[in-house]
C-alpha cells in the first residue's frame, strides 16, 4: 500500500496537457490580438501553436475543405515544423500531401482520398509518406476521441464573432466533432472564417471551444458534389430505378433510407412523383432520409413525398430552398439548414431501413469495390451506411422483412443495395473473378483489402437485368447462382446456366423485370419528373438557385 | 486556376508545321538558334519528305514546342507545370529551364538517329484500344516469342495502350486483343520499337551524352515519363529524358498528377491535338486547349483570364 503511495505522489501534475497549451500560447501573445490571429500572421503563429510530432486535424470534408488553413500550414517551415501526425477525413486538396512532399508532415489517417489517389499511392511507394489506416466517417471520427486525439484542430467556418462563437450555417458538417474532440482535451482549436461580425445568425459552435479565429483571405472552398443533372440519366438507370422502386421499395416497405451520389439513384428520386406516384406508393415508402441535399429530391418534396431529411453536409444552390422547406429539413433559428456529418452518418448507420449505392468491381460473392490499381482512393461514408449494423435492436417493417427463418432469435437485417450495370465506361466488366481491391493490398502493404461493401452485408444486386435478392439465399452456391444470372454477359454471367435462371425465378431469389411487371419500352426520360436541371428549379418555385456550371440558359 | 503546359511526342508531327508557329521574335529567335545549332536550315527537316525520318521528325517538334513555350513566355504567360510524351519531354525540360535548347537539338539529334539505327527493319509499335493494362500485358506474356518479342509501352489512357518490338508478334498481340474484346487494334506506322527495353542500348547513349551537358534545377515542375511524379532534382530529370526511350511512357498518370496538383487549365504546344484529347477525356471539369485547334492568342487570352481566377 505504502509503495503505490508513493508513485502516486511522485506525479507532479495532471494538467500537462494543459500546461504545455498554455506555454504555446503564451509563445504568441505578440502576434496575435485577443483570439484574432491577423490574416498575415497566421504561418508564424502556426508555427508557434503546432510543434514537431503533433496530431493535426484538419477539416476536409467532400464539400467544405479549411482551404486557407491547409494552404497556411503547407507554406510553413520544416526546418520549424515537421514529422505532423495528419488526421484528414478527405484528402482533396494537392496541398494536403504537399505536406508530405515538403516534410512537414509523415504520418496520415484518413477516410477519403479520391481526389488525391493517385499522388497518395505514389507517395506511400514512394515513403513519403507513412500509412496510418483508412477509416469510414464514423470510425475517424470515433477515433478522434480514442486514440487520435488531435492536439490541434484546423477547421473553417462561415462566420465568427469577437467572442469565437461560430456560425457555420448550412455547412456544419464535421466541424463540431473536430473541435470537440480537441477543445475538451486541452489541444488548440483554430478557425478559418469568411468574416469577422458583431451579430451572428446563430451560434453553431459556443465561443469557449475555441481559441483562435483567423479570418481568411479567400473564402473556404465549396464543391457542389451532389447536385446531378437529369440530363445525364439514362433509359437503362429509369429501368433499374422502376426495378428498385418496385421490386425493394415497395416490397419490403422501405420507408427510411440513404442514397449514394449516383445517376441510378437520381433517377429513382425523380420517379417518386411519376411512377411511384402511379402505383399509388405515396406515404408508403421514401418517408425519412439521412441525405444531402439533392437537387434532384425536390421534385418528391414538392409533390409531399418526403417527411424529413437529415444531412452530412450543405449543397451548394440550394440554401434558400431548405430554409422554405424547414417542415422537411433540419433549420436553426435563423432558418438556414444545420448540417452534421457526424450524426447523420451515424443514422445512416443505425437508423435507416436501406443503402443503395454503386461500384465499380463486383467479384462472385458480391462483395465490392472502387479501386482501381495504382490509385488509393479510401472510403467516405459508403461501407458505413452500406453495412448491417450487429448492434441494431429497433425494428421497422423492412428490417424484419429481411428475417429468413423461423428460429426463435431471428433478427431482421438492414438493405444493402448495389446497383451497376454489368459494364463500365470503357467496355470494362463490373463483374470480376476478382477485385482489384486484392492487387491493391499487396502493392501498398495494407492490412486489409480495401473492400467497399463485403458481400455477406449486400441484400439485393440490381442490375439491367434483374433483381439478385441474395437475403433469400441459403448457401453460399445459391448467393453466387444469383449474382451471376443478372450479370449479364460479363465473364462471370457467361457462365451461368440460363437455364438455372427460371428456378431462381421460381424460388424468389431473382427478379426479371417482367417478373416486376415492368416493360422495358416503358423505361423512357419521360418518366423522370424534371429532365434537367431548369425543370428542378421551376419545381422549386426558383428558390433552388444551381451553380453557373449546371445552367445551360 | 493552374495552368500546364503538354508538349506532344512522335505521331503529331505535319508537313510544314514550322509554318504554323505564331510570328513574333521569340520565335524567330527559337528558329534561328535551331537553324544556328544544326548547321543547317531547321525548315530542312519538315517536309513530307524529311518527316519519313524519325530524326527529322523529333528536331521539328522540340523546336514547334520551345518556340511556342517562348512566344507565351514573352506574352507572360507561363505554366505552374510541364509534361511531355517522349520526345516532348525534352521540349518540356527547355521549358522548365532544365536544359538550354541548344543541348536539347544535340540530344535529340542524337537520340533520332540512335532510334533510326537500332532496328532498321521489321520492328514497331501497335496501338490497343478498349482494354486494360492486366489484360493485354497477360495476353503479351501469352505471345511472348524471343524471336518476335513484343512489350508493353505507352499508357495513353487506361484504355489506350502501345505496344512496341517485332512486326510479327505485335501482329499477334494486335489479332488477339481484337478476338478478346478490343475496341481495335492497329499498327502504327512508326518504323522504330519506342519505350521499350529493345532500345535499352539507346537509352545507354544517351546518359552519356547527357552528362556532357548543363542541367539547372527545374523553375516549372515537370512531370515525368518513366513514373509519372513530379521531379524536382534535376539529376531524376536527366535520368527520366535518357531512359524515357526505353520505357513506358505513363503518360495517364503523368497529366494525371498534374490535375492532381490542381492544374485545370491544359495547353496543348503545336502540333497536334493528340494530348489535349486524351486531357479532355481524362478530365471532364478542366478546360483543355490546343494552339492547333484554338490558335496562340486565344489559348494566351484564356491562360491569362484564366490565372487571374
Amino acid at each position: 500500500m505504502e509503495t503505490t503511495k508513493q508513485v502516486v505522489n511522485q506525479r507532479k501534475t495532471w494538467t500537462t496537457r494543459l500546461d504545455a497549451k498554455k506555454k504555446r500560447m503564451d509563445s504568441v501573445k505578440h502576434l496575435v490580438d485577443g483570439m484574432l490571429i491577423p490574416t498575415e500572421h497566421i504561418v508564424d503563429a502556426m508555427e508557434k501553436l503546432i510543434r514537431p510530432g503533433d496530431r493535426v486535424v484538419l477539416e476536409g470534408n467532400n464539400q467544405k475543405q479549411a482551404s486557407f488553413l491547409s494552404e497556411a500550414l503547407a507554406q510553413t517551415n520544416p526546418k520549424n515544423l515537421f514529422d505532423l501526425h495528419m488526421i484528414i477525413s478527405s484528402i482533396s486538396r494537392p496541398e494536403h500531401l504537399d505536406l508530405f512532399e515538403r516534410g512537414i508532415a509523415k504520418k496520415v489517417d484518413f477516410s477519403y482520398a479520391g481526389p488525391q489517389s493517385l499522388r497518395m499511392a505514389q507517395m506511400l511507394e514512394d515513403k513519403q509518406l507513412t500509412m496510418g489506416e483508412i477509416h469510414t466517417y464514423i470510425e475517424l471520427y470515433g477515433r478522434l476521441f480514442i486514440d487520435l486525439i488531435p492536439s490541434v484542430a484546423l477547421v473553417a467556418a462561415d462566420k465568427a464573432d469577437r467572442d469565437g462563437n461560430l456560425y457555420t450555417g448550412p455547412n456544419t458538417e464535421e466541424t463540431p466533432t473536430l473541435v470537440e474532440a480537441a477543445a475538451f482535451r486541452d489541444g488548440i482549436v483554430i478557425v478559418q472564417v469568411n468574416e469577422l461580425t458583431d451579430e451572428l445568425p446563430r451560434v453553431d459552435i459556443p465561443g469557449s471551444w475555441i481559441d483562435y479565429i483567423v479570418v481568411a483571405d479567400k473564402s473556404y472552398q465549396l464543391e457542389p458534389l451532389f447536385t446531378r443533372d437529369p440530363r445525364h440519366i439514362t433509359d437503362i438507370q429509369i429501368l433499374q430505378a422502376m426495378m428498385v422502386i418496385r421490386g425493394i421499395y415497395e416490397k419490403h416497405q422501405v420507408q427510411s433510407l440513404n442514397h449514394g451520389i449516383g445517376y441510378n439513384t437520381a433517377a429513382i428520386e425523380l420517379l417518386l412523383p411519376t411512377y411511384a406516384e402511379s402505383l399509388g406508393l405515396k406515404g408508403k415508402i421514401c418517408r425519412h432520409w439521412a441525405l444531402n441535399p439533392h437537387p434532384t429530391l425536390i421534385p418528391a418534396i414538392e409533390s409531399g413525398w418526403i417527411d424529413s431529411v437529415h444531412c452530412f453536409g450543405g449543397e451548394v444552390g440550394m440554401e434558400n430552398y431548405i430554409a422554405a422547406r424547414r417542415d422537411v429539413f433540419f433549420t436553426g433559428r435563423d432558418g438556414s439548414l444545420r448540417s452534421n456529418r457526424t450524426l447523420s452518418q451515424m443514422a445512416g448507420q443505425y437508423a435507416v431501413d436501406l443503402f443503395i449505392g454503386s461500384t465499380l468491381q463486383m467479384d462472385l460473392d458480391g462483395n465490392s469495390s472502387t479501386v482501381t490499381r495504382g490509385r488509393l482512393a479510401g472510403y467516405g461514408g459508403a461501407p458505413n451506411m452500406g453495412h448491417n449494423p450487429g448492434g441494431r435492436r429497433h425494428s421497422t417493417p423492412a428490417w424484419l422483412n429481411m428475417m429468413t427463418s423461423e428460429d426463435p432469435l431471428a433478427r431482421g437485417k438492414k438493405l444493402v443495395v448495389q446497383v451497376v450495370e454489368t459494364f463500365q465506361a470503357g467496355n470494362k466488366p463490373v463483374f470480376v473473378e476478382s477485385l482489384d481491391a486484392i492487387d491493391v493490398k499487396k502493392d501498398s502493404a495494407l492490412a486489409t483489402a480495401p473492400v467497399m461493401i463485403y458481400g455477406d452485408d449486400v441484400t439485393h444486386v440490381v442490375t439491367e437485368e434483374g433483381i439478385a435478392y441474395l437475403y433469400k439465399a441459403d448457401s453460399m452456391e445459391k448467393r453466387r447462382e444469383a449474382i451471376a444470372a443478372v450479370a449479364g454477359v460479363t465473364p462471370v454471367g457467361l457462365r451461368h446456366d440460363s437455364k438455372k435462371t427460371d428456378d431462381l425465378r421460381r424460388e424468389g431469389l431473382v427478379a426479371l423485370p417482367e417478373d416486376l411487371h415492368i416493360l422495358r419500352a416503358d423505361a423512357k426520360r419521360s418518366l423522370l419528373a424534371a429532365k434537367n436541371v431548369e425543370e428542378i428549379v421551376e419545381w422549386s418555385d426558383g428558390l433552388y438557385e444551381p451553380p453557373v456550371k449546371f445552367r445551360s440558359w | 486556376m493552374k495552368l500546364a503546359f503538354l508538349f506532344p511526342g512522335q505521331g503529331s508531327q505535319k508537313p510544314a508545321l514550322l509554318n504554323d508557329l505564331s510570328t513574333c521574335t521569340a520565335v524567330e529567335n527559337v528558329l534561328e538558334t535551331a537553324t544556328a545549332s544544326l548547321n543547317e536550315s531547321v525548315f530542312n527537316f519538315h517536309s513530307k519528305e524529311s518527316l519519313a525520318s524519325t530524326k527529322a521528325v523529333q528536331l521539328s517538334l522540340l523546336t514547334a514546342g520551345v518556340a511556342t513555350f517562348k512566344a507565351f513566355e514573352m506574352e507572360g504567360v507561363t505554366p505552374d507545370f510541364v509534361a511531355g510524351h517522349s520526345v516532348g519531354a525534352f521540349s518540356a525540360a527547355v521549358a522548365a529551364g532544365v536544359i538550354e535548347f541548344k543541348d536539347a537539338l544535340k540530344i535529340v539529334k542524337l537520340r533520332g538517329e540512335l532510334m533510326e539505327q537500332a532496328y532498321p527493319e521489321g520492328y514497331g509499335m501497335g496501338v490497343v484500344l478498349g482494354i486494360e493494362r492486366n489484360k493485354l500485358q497477360s495476353l503479351i506474356a501469352d505471345h511472348f516469342d524471343a524471336k518476335y518479342p513484343v512489350y508493353m509501352a505507352n499508357q495513353n489512357a487506361p484504355d489506350q495502350l502501345t505496344i512496341s518490338g517485332a512486326l510479327p508478334g505485335i501482329q499477334e498481340v494486335i489479332d488477339d486483343a481484337r478476338e478478346k474484346g478490343a475496341r481495335s487494334s492497329s499498327m502504327l506506322n512508326v518504323r522504330t520499337p519506342s519505350h521499350c527495353p529493345l532500345l535499352a542500348s539507346v537509352s545507354h547513349d544517351l546518359t552519356e551524352a547527357l552528362h556532357d551537358i548543363t542541367i539547372h534545377r527545374p523553375v516549372i515542375p515537370y512531370a515525368g515519363n518513366r513514373k509519372a511524379r513530379l521531379l524536382y532534382d534535376p539529376i531524376d530529370i536527366r535520368l527520366d529524358l535518357a531512359e524515357s526511350v526505353s520505357s513506358a511512357v505513363q503518360w495517364h498518370d503523368a497529366s494525371t498528377v498534374l490535375y492532381e496538383k490542381g492544374a485545370r487549365l491544359f495547353i496543348e504546344m503545336p502540333p497536334g491535338t493528340v494530348l489535349s484529347r486524351l486531357a479532355a477525356k481524362a478530365f471532364p471539369d478542366a478546360r483543355v486547349l490546343s494552339v492547333e485547334e484554338s490558335g496562340f492568342d486565344d489559348c494566351q487570352f484564356v491562360a491569362m483570364r484564366e490565372r487571374l481566377k
